[in-house]
């Protein structure tokens, strides 16, 4: 079961300002800092996800990348093993908005999806990495420890 | 990707983070920026119906329980369940204390901008309900707040750019002016 499981209408724009918080942040504190304002949204905003997976159970996180995945219009696929959980993302609907808007990407842009799955992961026996592939098009694999590579 | 849905809790943790340095203010000039790519030739061109145009179109996608009218030259908004502080509320995280004060961090230099008085007065900052008010006239600004603190209301929770009232009228001229060259 989702912690947060928003079902009416979406704002869209927010995605605009999370591009312009993420210059903001990078160009004023540091990468290192926003970086670090990622990580901790992953712990501390999804610690139920979190706590989920240090107990076992990834229920939540599958979930959770279904549903606002699906919700935001993503082209995607997710792939489910016992151990792995592949999500690829052929079209960004975060990136797909900002154009819409006609906003350039920021170049940290795809730290939100990186730093706030390493978060989400922090502490518990599941790694994360994530591939940029091309424009909006990306990977996210979660791997239990000792699952195969 | 952070879903547009739960930007607001990414919000709450960069305000956390600000606020620890004391960087808040700047912060929300760089949004009051931001938001002039949806607001500024809407607030520009159309005045008062602009900015209910542009909050009918909020209250909707952001699921807003806010009533709003434009009345005697003032427009009323009323905001009786904020959806961004209650997601804030409703968080695993905890929440930045200061959180509301991020609408009239951003709202407030975009309509001294657009030359209009601004008045915000957030109920409680952990309590999902807000006015605010929106006019071109000082007098009618300042009889607002005259209103809301004879109504009880704590004055530091009230915000205006009345104090900027040079700037305000200055921008009003500049508006007027761009209008009758359209």
């Amino acid at each position: 079961m989702l912690r947060y499981q928003e079902d009416n209408e979406l704002h869209r724009d927010f995605h605009g300002t999370t591009n312009t918080t993420l210059n903001y942040l990078a160009d004023n504190f540091g990468v290192d800092a926003l970086k670090g304002i990622l990580r901790t949204t992953g712990r501390e905003v999804y610690k139920s996800i979190r706590e989920k997976l240090a107990a076992g159970n990834a229920s939540e996180l599958l979930e959770h990348l279904n549903w606002f995945y699906f919700r935001e219009g993503a082209k995607y696929q997710l792939t489910v093993q016992p151990d792995e959980i592949r999500l690829e993302v052929f079209e960004c609907p975060a990136i797909r908005h900002l154009k819409k808007l006609g906003l350039e990407p920021s170049r940290h842009f795809c730290l939100q999806t990186s730093e706030v799955n390493l978060g989400i992961c922090e502490g518990t026996p599941w790694q994360t990495e994530t591939t940029i592939l091309g424009d909006g098009h990306c990977l996210q694999i979660f791997r239990r420890n000792g699952g195969k590579k | 990707m952070i879903p547009s849905d739960h930007f607001v809790r990414f919000y709450n943790e960069v305000f956390k983070f600000l606020d620890a340095k004391n960087a808040l203010p700047k912060y929300y000039q760089e949004i009051s920026r931001h938001q002039e790519l949806h607001c500024y030739k809407l607030f520009m061109e159309k005045g008062l119906k602009g900015m209910e145009e542009y909050w009918a179109h909020i209250r909707l996608e952001e699921n807003c329980d806010t009533a709003s009218c434009i009345k005697d030259g003032v427009r009323y908004s009323l905001t009786n369940r904020c959806p961004s502080l209650s997601k804030v509320l409703d968080n695993d995280a905890a929440p930045c204390e200061k959180y509301c004060l991020h609408c009239p961090g951003w709202v407030m230099p975009l309509m001294t901008k657009c030359g209009f008085y601004y008045v915000s007065y957030i109920v409680a900052k952990d309590v999902p309900k807000c006015r605010s008010f929106e006019t071109e006239s000082l007098e009618k600004a300042d009889q607002i707040v005259a209103d809301l603190l004879a109504q009880g209301a704590d004055r530091a929770l009230i915000f205006s750019n009345i104090e900027d009232s040079k700037t305000v009228e200055a921008n009003k001229e500049k508006r007027r002016e761009l209008r009758k060259e359209k």
